[in-house]
C-alpha cells in the first residue's frame, strides 16, 4: 500500500532512478551471497582435508632379536598407531562390549595370567554360563595365522567378534556395542584421534583391539635373558633344557615354544563336550582331535592345560605324555609311543618351563587397565 | 543500465569462477560419456513377489513354506563388451528382501555395446580373509561367520510343516569360500537379443527375476523334510549353491 502510494507520486524519471538503486542493492546481495557461497563450498572443503590429514603417532611393532619374522603382517591394512593402541586398549578393558556389562575382554584375558583366565579350566560367560574350551592366554599374536584353539579364525581382526557374539561369552551384537559407545565422550574423542574423525562402526572397533592384543609381546622371560647373555640357567633348568630341546622342541618350537600347526596329542575325547577341533572347522577327519599347538611361554600362570583345561599342573601334562596317551587314526606321528621322564627329569623339565614365565609382560603397564 | 551500476557485475565474474570450480572439484559437472543403469532384482516364487512372514509357496516337492529372511551377496560386477569387459569397482552389495532400496544397484558404465551382465554370488575369498570389512561387508550385517571365518553368502530362513526342527523352521545358511566346498558362484547374465546397447548419456533399468524355488530344485533336489538345516560349509552348502546359481534371468531392459 505504502509504495503504490509513493509511486503514484513519483514521476517516471524519479522511478526509473529509484529502480536502477534497487537494482545495484539487489547485484550487491547476489555478489555477497554468492561469495560466501563459495566460501562455504570451500570451507567445507578444508575441513575433509583436516579429516584426511589428522597426525597419529606411528608405531612399530618390535620383533625381539633372534626370533622369526611374523609369517604375515597382521598391521599391513591397519597402521599400528599409539592412538589406535590406545582405543583398542581401553575397548579391551572395558564391559559395555557384553550384553550386561560384566564382561570384557579382559574379564577371560587376565594380564596377571599372561591374559588367559587364572585357575580356571572354562571362563565365565553371560548369565552364569561356561565357555566350552580354555581361555588361550594372549601374547606374540602376530606370529599366528589362524587364532583359537580349531583355528576358526582367520584373521586377528575378526578375533573379537567370536566372544563378543556368543551367546555363553559376552553375549552381544556388534550394533548394540557401538550404540553404547557412541555415547561416550571419551569414545568420541580416541576415534577421532585414531581414525581421524568420529565415526565409530565395527572395522574401526575392530582393527583399534587388534591394535592392542597384536602388540602384546612377551619376550622377557629368564629363558630369554639367558639367551642373551644377562642370566645364567641353574643346574635343574639347565639339565631341564636340554630334554626339552631333544624330546618337546618340534611342536613347542623355539622361540615362540609353538610351530602354530594343529595336532591330536592323543588326548581321549570329552564325552560331555565332544570337541572334535579343527575338524569342526574344515569338515575334514583327518582333522579330528586336533587343536592347535599352545605355547609354553608364561605356562607357570596359564593353568590348567589343554584346550579343555582338563590337567591341572605341568606334572599332570607330562603324566599325560609318558603314559596318557590314546592311540587313534589322527594321532600325532610323534607321540605314538608316547614320551617318557624319570621323576628327575620331569622334576627338571618343570624347571625349565618356570624359566619361560615373563613377569615384565604380566606387570607392563601399558598393557594394563587404562 | 549505467556504468555505476555496471561495475558491481564486476564482482560476479571472480565469484561465479569460485562456484564452478568449487562445483567441478565436487564433481557435480562431469562430461555425460557414461550411461546409468539401474540393476532391479526381483525375488519371488514363480512369479510371486515375495512376501516376508506371510505368503505361503510351494516348492517343486509340493512342499509349503513361508520365508522370514532372505539375503544374498551380489560382488564383482562386470558387464562384457565383445572387447574389454568393464569391471565395476569396489561392488559389494548385500541384497536383503526386508530392505527395498537394497534390491537395487546403481552402476555408471562407458556407453557402448555389451553382452553379459556378469557378477559373484558371494563375497570374493580375499575379502574372506582380509580382517574386518566395512559397509555392506560389516559383520554386523549378520551375514558373517565368527567362529569360523568367512561370510555366508547367501541366507534364507523360514518356516515349513515338513521340517522336523524346532517351530518347523528351516534355515539355510550358505557359506564355504576354500576347498571342495566352496560355495562362490560366478553368474553371467545374456542381454535379451544376444547384446544390447547402452547408449552414452541415457538411462536404463534392468529387471533380474531371482526365482526362489531354484534353491530346492535345479541341479540338486533338496526337500525341506530331508534338509531343513544347512548352516555350516560342506556338500550340503555346495549343492545348494549349485541350484540358487540358476535362480536369476534377465527379464526385461527399461530403457528410459
Amino acid at each position: 500500500m505504502q509504495t503504490c502510494f509513493t509511486l503514484k507520486k513519483l514521476s517516471l524519471n524519479k522511478f526509473v532512478q529509484r529502480m536502477f538503486m534497487l537494482k545495484k542493492v539487489i547485484s550487491i546481495l547476489i555478489v555477497v551471497f554468492i561469495i560466501s557461497f563459495a566460501l562455504l563450498l570451500e570451507a567445507g572443503r578444508v575441513v575433509n582435508d583436516d579429516e584426511q590429514t589428522f597426525h597419529t603417532t606411528p608405531l612399530e611393532l618390535k620383533i625381539p632379536a633372534g626370533w622369526p619374522k611374523p609369517p604375515t603382517n597382521i598391521f599391513a591394512n591397519n597402521p599400528l598407531t599409539e592412538e589406535g593402541f590406545q582405543l583398542g586398549r581401553k575397548l579391551f578393558y572395558d564391559g559395555r562390549l557384553s550384553k550386561d556389562g560384566n564382561f570384557s575382554c579382559a574379564s577371560c584375558h587376565q594380564q596377571f595370567a599372561a591374559f588367559a583366565t587364572y585357575d580356571h579350566d572354562f571362563s565365565h560367560g553371560f548369565n552364569n554360563q561356561f565357555t566350552t574350551r580354555n581361555a588361550p592366554p594372549l601374547f606374540n599374536l602376530a606370529w599366528s595365522k589362524l587364532y583359537h584353539w580349531d583355528g576358526g579364525v582367520n584373521h586377528i581382526e575378526l578375533q573379537a567378534l567370536s566372544p563378543m557374539t556368543a551367546p555363553n561369552e559376552m553375549a552381544e551384537n556388534i550394533d548394540s556395542v557401538l550404540k553404547k559407545i557412541r555415547k561416550d565422550a571419551a569414545y568420541q574423542r580416541m576415534f577421532k584421534a585414531a581414525f581421524g574423525t568420529t565415526l565409530m562402526n565395527s572395522q574401526r572397533m575392530l582393527k583399534a583391539l587388534a591394535q592392542f592384543t597384536g602388540s602384546l609381546i612377551s619376550s622377557d622371560s629368564k629363558y630369554d635373558k639367558v639367551k642373551r647373555g644377562e642370566t645364567k640357567f641353574n643346574s635343574a633348568e639347565e639339565h631341564g633344557y636340554e630334554l626339552f630341546k631333544a624330546r618337546c622342541n618340534t611342536c613347542h618350537k623355539e622361540p615362540l615354544f609353538t610351530d602354530y600347526s594343529f595336532r591330536n596329542n592323543g588326548l581321549p575325547v570329552n564325552d560331555f563336550l565332544k570337541d572334535y577341533g579343527r575338524m569342526k572347522i574344515t569338515g575334514n577327519p583327518v582333522d579330528s582331535l586336533k587343536f592347535k599347538v599352545p605355547s609354553l611361554r608364561n605356562v607357570s600362570v596359564t593353568f590348567p592345560y589343554m584346550h579343555d583345561g582338563r590337567l591341572y599342573s605341568l606334572y599332570n601334562v607330562i603324566d599325560h605324555y609318558s603314559k596318557g596317551i590314546q592311540q587313534s587314526a589322527t594321532l600325532d606321528s610323534s607321540l605314538r609311543n608316547g614320551i617318557h621322564f624319570t621323576d628327575q627329569e620331569k622334576t627338571d623339565i618343570v624347571y625349565f618351563l618356570h624359566t619361560l614365565n615373563d613377569t615384565t609382560f604380566e606387570k607392563n603397564k601399558r598393557f594394563s587397565q587404562p | 543500465m549505467t556504468s555505476k551500476s555496471r561495475q558491481y557485475y564486476w564482482f560476479l565474474i571472480p565469484a561465479l569462477f569460485a562456484i564452478s570450480s568449487s562445483f567441478q572439484q565436487n564433481k557435480f559437472i562431469k562430461q555425460n560419456k557414461d550411461a546409468s543403469i539401474k540393476v532391479i532384482f526381483i525375488n519371488n516364487v514363480n512369479g510371486n513377489k515375495i512376501v516376508l512372514n506371510d505368503s505361503t509357496y510351494t516348492n517343486p516337492f509340493g512342499e509349503k513354506y513361508t520365508i522370514s529372511k532372505l539375503r544374498y551377496y551380489v560382488t564383482n560386477i562386470e558387464l562384457q563388451k565383445t572387447n574389454i569387459p568393464f569391471k565395476v569397482k569396489n561392488s559389494y552389495h548385500l541384497i536383503d528382501e526386508s530392505k527395498t532400496e537394497s534390491q537395487v544397484i546403481n552402476l555408471t558404465i562407458p556407453g557402448g555395446n555389451y553382452t553379459q551382465l556378469q557378477f559373484l554370488l558371494g563375497v570374493d575369498s580375499l575379502h574372506n580373509v582380509s580382517g574386518a570389512q566395512t559397509d555392506d561387508l560389516d559383520p554386523a550385517k549378520d551375514m558373517f561367520w565368527t567362529w569360523n571365518s568367512g561370510y555366508v553368502m547367501a541366507k534364507m530362513e523360514g518356516n515349513s510343516s515338513v521340517s522336523k526342527l524346532v517351530n518347523n523352521k528351516f534355515e539355510y545358511h550358505i557359506g564355504g569360500f576354500s576347498g571342495p566346498y566352496n560355495v562362490l558362484k560366478k553368474i553371467r547374465l545374456s542381454f535379451p537379443g544376444k547384446s544390447f546397447d547402452f547408449d552414452e548419456g541415457k538411462s536404463y533399468t534392468i529387471i533380474i527375476d531371482t526365482n526362489i524355488n531354484t534353491w530346492w530344485q535345479s541341479v540338486h533336489n533338496i526337500k525341506i523334510a530331508e534338509h531343513a538345516n544347512i548352516t555350516s560349509p560342506g556338500e550340503n552348502a555346495k549343492d545348494m549353491s549349485d541350484n540358487y546359481a540358476n535362480m536369476f534371468h534377465i527379464e526385461k531392459i527399461i530403457a528410459e
